[in-house]
């Protein structure tokens, strides 16, 4: 009864502020295609949006929201699997994408057939798909500014990403741009850590014997823990790691902190844009007018707010944020 | 003279080659600046290629056809089983390997069903089997990292001179292996089965049975590797056996086991394992850009293969 009561409630309540919503996409389905689930980040965004996408077609803003992983990671895999989309007659796409320019083919058939498409982290070059993406080259380069404020120069060991990935160009584009700027800053390594902790680790311990004195790392999310375990087995004094928005990287820090003050900062994509994507589209459905091109902000952790994200975010996890229809909104008016 | 010939005959020779060249060429760049240390970071990473690659060896040589491919999967479970049931507690640390250890049998028997029973060529039947284990690992652990017990994570970090401690343990593994491989019946019959399957069976082999084991024993390496992995690097993570799919083939081809099946060794596994990390550092610490250090890997590779296997035509 009571919840019957608050259900009212809430629809008369969204219905006044979101004006016709409900009305436009309750019978519309939007899909979420995915290239891969096999690691932390990945499962956090698939459990955003089941949390997300979830609750919107409870209340009956869409019909539907499935999300759709393939199992291979490959190009070939999803582009089929968008096909089969398009044939099941989806309204919007949502894709998360292996490749920026290789599924353009199967996204352009999708906006033929009258499909909106919303590409984000790894977003599609096809013109006629919407893209929210992260400034990955301002991301690189916080990382050398925030070092700038804390040391007065010296070595760096850069650990990158996945090696042919988009991101992992950017992300290093804007490190080394940082470099050039703080020009007391150099580079004297550089290995692939996959965004992994245990990769990042294995590369770091076989560099590491040759490098000379490493004054910091610049990461790019996954694999502050594992740098940090190298230098430790490798017995080296740990240097200013920065770190990502994993788990483990968070907790390796808090424990750092409690024991010898270790000072970083934490630079990440929070895994919940895709639900950010879920808005967007559905604010497409619904008649809004959103621009082709959107950006949307890191997350950044800092000391003081170390504590409060670790206890946000559940053991394995991710630290994450979740959008709204109205952060989507707001994302929009480009607040 | 005689000595070198011999030795250049023996197929898991090159791979130490190309293992002393690559370290040779890092310790020349560097002026020789840690090169003792790079050793042995290698010795630790090629513990885990070796156990997996030791699995890998035993399926290969049972003829064509025959491999492995849920063995990432299976790291992936094992590992992140053991550390969910252990909780980071010494206590635990017996019934976490046996739980590990489970994990591995089970995925044995479940890959040798579907070969046996269902009939589907093992290269399939693997890699099916592997997306229910990994999707089981997904299921069970959403990705959890749970710090494992501190004794585990001493083991498997500990040295005694520089020399990793679990690497002397599956050097003297790897010695085992090699008895097995040579001097027991069933290393024998799995050569005889890769040599000739039919051949074997009118000799009175019970080809089955040894392929089951082959099998099992391949999972059940894996288990271990994930268990040994996952207290050496601070946790159980999703991805964690990812590299090893490629890595535990690789080792076997450049270790000088023939891919045709039949001749095996398990020195060279070592060899080869020793030899694919240190290449990576050496292509890292000349700074190559990763599209030139891919190339290099693919050739260099090529390279071993072609000069270990060149004086014995393949069939």
């Amino acid at each position: 009864m009571l919840n019957k009561f608050l259900l009212g409630a809430t629809i008369l309540a969204t219905s006044l502020t979101t004006g016709a919503v409900m009305a436009d996409t309750s019978g519309k389905r939007i899909a979420l295609s995915n290239n891969y689930a096999g690691n932390s980040w990945r499962q956090a965004m698939l459990g955003s949006w089941e949390k997300v996408a979830g609750q919107a077609v409870t209340d009956g803003v869409v019909a539907e929201a499935p999300a759709f992983t393939t199992a291979e990671n490959q190009v070939t895999e999803q582009a089929a699997q968008i096909q089969n989309m398009i044939l099941q007659g989806y309204d919007a796409i949502v894709i998360n994408a292996a490749s920026p320019d290789a599924l353009n083919g199967a996204v352009k058939q999708a906006c033929d057939a009258g499909i909106v498409v919303v590409s984000f982290d790894g977003i599609v070059t096809e013109p006629c798909a919407y893209r929210i993406a992260v400034d990955f080259k301002a991301m690189g380069k916080v990382e050398v500014d925030y070092l700038a404020t804390r040391i007065d120069g010296g070595n760096l060991l850069e650990i990158r990403g996945l090696a042919g990935v988009f991101v992992d160009d950017e992300i290093s584009a804007g490190i080394h741009e940082g470099v050039a700027e703080h020009s007391q800053f150099k580079i004297v390594g550089s290995v692939h850590g996959d965004w992994a902790q245990d990769v990042a680790q294995k590369a770091v311990a076989g560099i590491l014997p040759s490098l000379p004195d490493i004054a910091a790392v610049v990461t790019q999310g996954g694999d502050g823990y594992g740098a940090a375990q190298a230098f430790a087995a490798a017995g080296r004094p740990t240097p200013l790691i920065v770190m990502g928005n994993r788990y483990d990287e968070m907790l390796w820090w808090k424990e750092q902190k409690d024991a010898n003050g270790y000072e970083t900062m934490s630079v990440s994509i929070a895994p919940g844009v895709g639900t950010l994507a879920f808005w967007v589209a559905q604010m497409i459905l619904d008649g809004k007018d959103v621009p082709q091109d959107l950006t949307v902000p890191f997350l950044t952790v800092t000391q003081d707010t170390l504590e409060d994200s670790l206890a946000g975010t559940q053991p394995g996890g991710v630290a994450n944020v979740e959008y709204s229809l109205e952060d989507a909104m707001a994302a929009i008016a480009g607040k | 003279m005689t000595f070198v010939k011999t030795l250049s005959q023996k197929a898991w020779i090159w791979s130490f080659v190309g293992m002393f060249a690559v370290w040779l060429a890092t310790a020349v760049y560097t002026g020789g600046k840690g090169s003792a240390d790079v050793l042995t970071a290698a010795l630790s990473f090629a513990t885990f290629t070796v156990i997996v690659g030791i699995g890998q060896m035993f399926v290969i040589t049972t003829g064509p056809g025959n491999v492995d491919l849920s063995i990432p999967s299976t790291i992936s479970l094992s590992g992140a089983v053991a550390m969910k049931i252990m909780d980071g507690s010494n206590a635990m640390l017996a019934i976490g390997f046996a739980a590990s250890m489970g994990c591995g049998v089970a995925v044995g028997i479940f890959n040798y069903i579907l070969i046996r029973v269902l009939r589907i060529p093992p290269i399939i039947a693997t890699l099916s089997s592997s997306f229910l284990i990994l999707s089981s690992a997904i299921a069970y652990g959403r990705g959890l990292k749970i710090k494992p017990p501190p004794l585990l994570a001493d083991f498997t970090t500990a040295q005694i001179m520089g020399i990793p401690v679990l690497a002397i343990v599956i050097i003297l593994l790897a010695a085992v292996m090699g008895v097995v491989l040579n001097r027991t019946m069933y290393g024998r019959s799995v050569l005889a089965i890769g040599q000739n399957m039919r051949a074997a069976w009118l000799a009175g082999i019970n080809v089955e049975r040894i392929r089951f084991f082959t099998y099992l024993l391949s999972a059940v390496l894996a288990a271990l590797c994930g268990f040994l992995l996952s207290g050496f690097s601070g946790g159980a993570s999703l991805n964690m056996g990812q590299e090893y799919l490629l890595a535990s083939i690789a080792v076997v081809v450049i270790g000088g086991t023939s891919v045709a099946g039949g001749k095996a060794n398990v020195a060279g596994i070592w060899g080869a394992a020793m030899f694919m990390f240190l290449l990576v550092t050496m292509l890292n610490t000349f700074g190559a850009s990763a599209g030139i250090r891919l190339i290099m890997t693919g050739l260099i590779i090529v390279a071993v293969i072609t000069i270990a296997g060149g004086d014995e035509p393949q069939r």
